[in-house]
């Protein structure tokens, strides 16, 4: 499949923690922050002087002053040392503030381009990818690219100037302490990674558990009338016992590595902490070492230790991160499907040719499950049509033909005698217009929901005139009127008075061509009466295509296309093709006579 | 540390000594704290699992009324995000606070045992810590709580643009979305900034603090030393002491929100526990405790009492034909279809609704004054428009929604009184939807039942026509259903759960539209294979397909809860009432479907 350059599947893989390519991709999304992270950058080497400053000014203090029983300079030394928390202080809020910024700015720009991205995206992208998972995407998946940054490329780069700095000091102080210490790298070194590489695969199984056994579970939660049918609880629950208690023992499994690393880092710590008080202490004794020298290195191996134990970590983090960003990448590589042509030569649309024409059009969603085979059909300007027939017939597809939302395999679509593969995306569909079965309404007020898309002004008399034609005169009974809020999915109006709405926001749209994806279903009576009329009213004087679940509606149509297999089957008036007594004589009848009250 | 460091300082040669100790106390406290960290997460790791596995229990006595009431993802939640609350609250929750009580009683002792007076110097800055940290907290947590607050909308808004895709596209409403995204999207930049600046602050304002709380002990110590009132070593080991203090300190806060977060949590999976246990009638301890006290097999393919034998067999008594629509005439015709020799089990109850009515929580009535019987081995259609209540006679024959007292009765016994779980056993019940479990399609038509072996799913399968489909996947009957395996359509889907039903060897058979995804002429062949195996049966079928409905031994035609008609197939499209009607329907889409 074309499709499958983007693999959803992939959510649970790990990736490898660095790879060029797509390192590469992420300083080009943070480009636009350069300025952000050098800054950031800059003030690392000022953190690690100042803190590594701190035990070198108590081996001063304890040197120069405490043993030297010298009051004022300690009182100096002291003076000095609360300016320098202070100044870390400062730096490292600056340092956590602008680590932040520049991670949140990347996840902003991060997002609105993968969902302006899944804007330009054509419709059989969204029937292959459910919406839970495209929002994993534009919601989760960045914050673990953000995580890249701030945990990953930023952390690495501190570490590495504090233990540039503290090797250096230490070295400095007395290089043989120094080896002494560095001794023990290599151990400590094999110890951070061979725990956390261990951590790492056992927390990798504890997800995978943890997703099996809430996989179980939702999974039991729908369809738990099953298990008490079949009376399946007992056997059920052992399953869930079972997967339980295998996601219980990877936990365990997985705290103990990681316990287990800790604990070995305190321990060579320890062993550290033994060997410089054994060999400094010599050294103290021979008069080669200050005392407050000793103290300081304490300290400075303390701080050599932390980032080599946290590395795992680290390198755990960036693995997360570049699986992320490679699914993030791999949505944002794939291509629209259907786009406008990169010259839409300006034709004058031929006057004579039909406003909407499918020419020998065969469709299929999937494979070869022809809907449309072979279908042609054309509307005439300003002439009222009604597609009907039995419910999978393609009737809706044909809708969407024609605003491109699918491309056609076969034939064509002409839209004013014009292939719509050659119109401009955005004004095919603000030429051809399309109310949905589901009217869909957005989170807003119900003004702006009607000025959807609407271009430019649309006047306040203009409003009121599209309200009125469509009959929703309920919004100004409204407590705030054209201002009042509509929930998610216009929560707050019935279903009939939303039907209502997308009427009204269609008129103000003011299409050139209607189509008409009719449904009046579940609508009260009173409503259905208003609903047609508002339909009416929005049909007066347009071209107009609607496609008919109920053939009440279609009476008045100029013309009726009765789909059947895939092709036009019959056409004609009403009143034709009930003479006929053809396939429409008999839906007709299967409707009106036949159908129980 | 002190001592070596004294020792030191006296010149004193045994600092070898002294380092073997810190190597011991090192070795001492990492083994110590490794037991019981190993401990104490083990064992709430396996209260979390105990919590878990009690909860799923409750879960599974619940009927379909909750689940109505109760979304997935409410429910979900309160499987994983709030069970791992508690644990957070039973795991860090306990070692923090345990952990901070304990370093504060020993640091505390062993400065003390130091130098009193350099203790009260030490721990001036800490009151100022504890407020400020509290301060910091609800702070950070007001903001962090705006901010996921504004998350929710950020996903509200792509959830429902990217749901509603067709019409964005229809009305060229991709600059609106774009501009509505990133509207929510900069105010969740403004907010999580906010919370940044705040939080930034945090822990180096608590270094700031404990590096202050450092200097001044090194500061007021100093001079101690300088006047010889405290050796070096002491103040070194001071300053040790009190670096074991900082880090709990600064953690309370966040200890104390997750001990708040893990009771809520506590409190919600409680909810459901506790709901379980009122609703006992239906819990499955109960039915399996019933089950072991009701006669075994009760309607199942078991020994069954000879007193239900007889009941079954013989004619129903006059008080078990329900309203007069059944004649003892085509019961027997019911009754003779059993062709002598029959595989299926030689009992098959009657089923019999008595004035029954039944509304759903807070609706009108589903079913109103609803009288008919099956016989034993009878099959009975029932048909009507949607909504008619066809559906709820059988999930209320089966309990899945609990019938009133008194009208629902199965060989004559209240089903309301019989055992939940031997009711079930004999019932093969086929619902609309087919709902298929992520595993093999043999599991999914053996579903583990004991007597059920591959052999007689296989079977099952060939009769609800399913089998050679099956055989066709490369993985047979080992193939797995669901999102990462093969997608099987809604016909095949009901015909797989048709097999399920089967496999179990039921007495009686509940098939609820189970045909609907199936089209006309895979229905003709499953209805006759299905003829074969359900003779001795008592069936009932729900149906607005009248083709299948008119293989049946009797017609019951349902109209909004109410009976309208009643009769065998011929009957009912002479007398020209609604069954007609439907009839005459049927017919048309035929024919539309042939054209």
């Amino acid at each position: 499949m074309p499709e499958s350059a983007y693999d959803p599947e992939a959510d649970e893989q790990l990736g490898r923690a660095f790879d060029r390519r797509l390192a590469a991709r992420l300083m080009h999304a943070a480009r636009p922050h350069r300025g952000l992270i050098a800054g950031s950058m800059l003030l690392f080497p000022l953190i690690a002087l100042a803190e590594l400053a701190q035990p070198w000014l108590l081996k001063i203090a304890i040197d120069d002053h405490i043993l030297k029983s010298d009051w004022l300079g300690l009182t100096w030394v002291a003076g000095l040392y609360i300016g320098i928390l202070v100044i870390l202080y400062a730096l490292r809020t600056l340092e956590g503030y602008l680590m932040q910024l520049t991670g949140q700015r990347v996840i902003h720009d991060l997002r609105e381009a993968i969902f302006d991205h899944l804007l330009r995206l054509e419709a059989r992208f969204f029937d292959r990818n459910p919406v839970g998972r495209l929002m994993t995407r534009v919601l989760h998946d960045v914050e673990a690219v953000s995580e890249a940054f701030t945990s990953g490329l930023f952390a690495v780069v501190a570490d590495v100037i504090t233990l540039t700095g503290v090797v250096a000091v230490m070295l400095w102080i007395d290089w043989r302490l120094a080896l002494v210490t560095f001794s023990l790298v290599p151990i400590l070194l094999l110890v951070a990674v061979y725990f956390r590489l261990n951590a790492r695969d056992a927390y990798r199984e504890v997800r995978r558990r943890l997703a099996r056994l809430n996989g179980f579970l939702q999974e039991s939660l729908q369809g738990m009338t099953v298990v008490q049918l079949f009376v399946r609880e007992r056997h059920e629950r052992a399953r869930f016992g079972r997967l339980n208690t295998e996601y219980r023992q990877a936990l365990f499994g997985s705290m103990r590595w990681e316990a287990a690393l800790y604990a070995s880092v305190e321990a060579l710590g320890s062993v550290a902490l033994a060997l410089l008080i054994w060999y400094g202490s010599g050294r103290i004794v021979a008069e080669s070492l200050t005392f407050g020298a000793l103290v300081a290195f304490i300290q400075y191996t303390n701080r050599f230790f932390l980032p080599i134990r946290d590395l795992g970590a680290k390198y755990t983090v960036m693995q997360w991160a570049m699986a992320s960003s490679e699914r993030i990448f791999g949505l944002l590589d794939r291509a629209p499907g259907i786009v406008s042509p990169t010259a839409t030569r300006p034709r004058p649309p031929r006057a004579e040719a039909p406003a909407v024409e499918l020419d020998s059009v065969w469709f299929a969603y999937d494979g070869d499950e022809w809907v449309l085979r072979d279908c042609s059909l054309s509307v005439a300007r300003g002439e009222r049509v009604a597609i009907v027939g039995a419910t999978g017939e393609g009737k809706t597809t044909c809708a969407r033909l024609m605003n491109r939302s699918y491309d056609v395999r076969e034939g064509r679509v002409r839209v004013d005698g014009v292939d719509v593969r050659e119109w401009e995306l955005a004004s095919l569909r603000r030429h051809v217009g399309i109310i949905f079965q589901d009217s869909v309404l957005f989170a807003g007020t119900v003004e702006e929901n009607l000025r959807l898309g609407a271009d430019g002004a649309v006047s306040p008399a203009e409003l009121a005139r599209a309200l009125e034609t469509a009959r929703a005169g309920f919004v100004t009974d409204l407590p705030r009127g054209l201002g009042e809020m509509l929930g998610e999915r216009g929560a707050n109006v019935s279903h009939g008075q939303r039907q209502l709405l997308a009427i009204a926001r269609a008129l103000v749209y003011n299409p050139a061509v209607l189509v008409l994806d009719e449904a009046m279903s579940s609508v009260d009576p009173e409503s259905e009466a208003l609903i047609r009329q508002a339909m009416t009213g929005l049909l007066a004087g347009r071209t107009s295509i609607t496609i008919a679940h109920r053939l009440s509606t279609v009476h008045a149509a100029d013309r009726i296309l009765v789909l059947h297999r895939g092709r036009v089957h019959e056409e004609g008036t009403h009143t034709e093709l009930l003479r006929r007594g053809g396939l429409y004589a008999r839906l007709y009848e299967l409707q009106t006579g036949a159908a129980p009250a | 540390m002190k001592r070596a460091i004294d020792a030191l300082q006296r010149d004193a040669a045994p600092v070898g000594h002294y380092v073997g100790l810190i190597v011991l106390f090192a070795l001492v406290n990492g083994v110590a704290r490794l037991g019981s960290r190993f401990a104490i997460t083990g064992g709430c790791q396996r209260i979390e699992s105990d919590i878990r596995d009690h909860l799923y229990a409750a879960l599974q006595t619940f009927p379909p009324k909750f689940y109505a009431a109760h979304s997935t993802g409410d429910l979900m939640a309160r499987a994983t995000s709030d069970i791992t609350a508690v644990r957070s609250l039973l795991g860090f929750g306990t070692i923090s606070l345990v952990s901070t009580v304990f370093a504060f009683i020993g640091v505390l002792a062993a400065m003390l045992a130091v130098d009193p007076w350099l203790t009260l110097w030490a721990l001036a800055p800490y009151p100022v810590l504890v407020v400020l940290a509290r301060r910091f907290n609800l702070a950070v947590n007001e903001r962090a709580q705006a901010a996921q607050d504004q998350l929710s909308v950020l996903s509200e808004r792509v959830q429902e643009y990217l749901g509603g895709m067709a019409v964005v596209r229809a009305y060229t409403l991709e600059r609106r979305a774009h501009a509505d995204f990133g509207q929510a999207n900069g105010e969740y930049l403004r907010l999580s900034l906010a919370l940044a600046r705040t939080e930034a602050g945090f822990s180096p304002l608590m270094g700031l603090i404990a590096g202050v709380g450092t200097l001044v002990v090194l500061w007021a110590g100093g001079r101690a030393v300088v006047d010889g009132r405290l050796s070096l070593g002491a103040l070194v080991a001071f300053n040790g002491y009190l670096a074991y203090l900082t880090w709990p300190t600064i953690a309370l806060g966040w200890t104390l929100s997750i001990v708040r977060r893990g009771l809520t949590s506590m409190t919600r999976i409680q909810e459901i526990v506790g709901a379980a246990v009122e609703t006992g009638s239906v819990s499955p301890e109960r039915s399996e405790g019933g089950l072991r006290q009701a006669p075994p097999g009760f309607i199942g393919a078991g020994s069954v009492s000879s007193e239900q034998t007889e009941g079954g067999l013989r004619q129903a008594p006059p008080g078990f034909i329900g309203a007069g629509s059944v004649s003892s005439e085509q019961t027997e015709g019911g009754l003779r279809q059993a062709p002598p020799g029959s595989v299926a089990p030689a009992v098959a109850p009657s089923i019999r609704f008595s004035h029954l009515t039944f509304s759903y929580t807070g609706r009108a009535p589903a079913l109103r004054d609803v009288s008919f019987e099956v016989a034993p081995g009878e099959m009975v259609a029932v048909v009507g428009p949607t909504g008619s209540g066809k559906s709820t006679l059988g999930l209320l024959l089966a309990r899945v929604w609990e019938p009133p007292v008194g009208a629902v009765f199965v060989s004559g016994r209240d089903v309301t009184e019989l055992p939940l779980a031997s009711l079930r056993a004999g019932l093969g019940y086929v619902p609309q939807e087919g709902f298929l479990f992520s595993r093999s399609i043999a599991d999914n038509i053996d579903l583990g039942r004991d007597g059920v072996g591959r052999e007689q799913a296989h079977d099952a399968a060939a009769v609800a026509g399913i089998a050679d489909e099956v055989q066709r996947f490369a993985a047979g009957f080992e193939a797995v259903v669901g999102e990462r395996g093969l997608t099987l359509s809604g016909g095949q889907r009901q015909r797989v759960t048709l097999a399920r039903a089967l496999a179990g060897r039921p007495t009686v058979l509940v098939l609820d539209d189970a045909f609907a995804s199936v089209d006309a002429a895979k229905e003709e062949e499953i209805l006759s294979s299905l003829r074969r195996a359900v003779a001795g049966r008592t069936v009932l079928l729900m149906t607005h397909r009248l083709r299948a409905a008119c293989t049946a031994n009797r017609v019951v035609v349902l109209d909004a809860g109410r009976i309208v008609e009643a009769g065998r197939h011929e009957d009912l499209v002479r007398r020209g009432g609604l069954y007609a009607r439907l009839w005459r329907i049927q017919q048309l889409e035929e024919e539309i479907a042939r054209a």
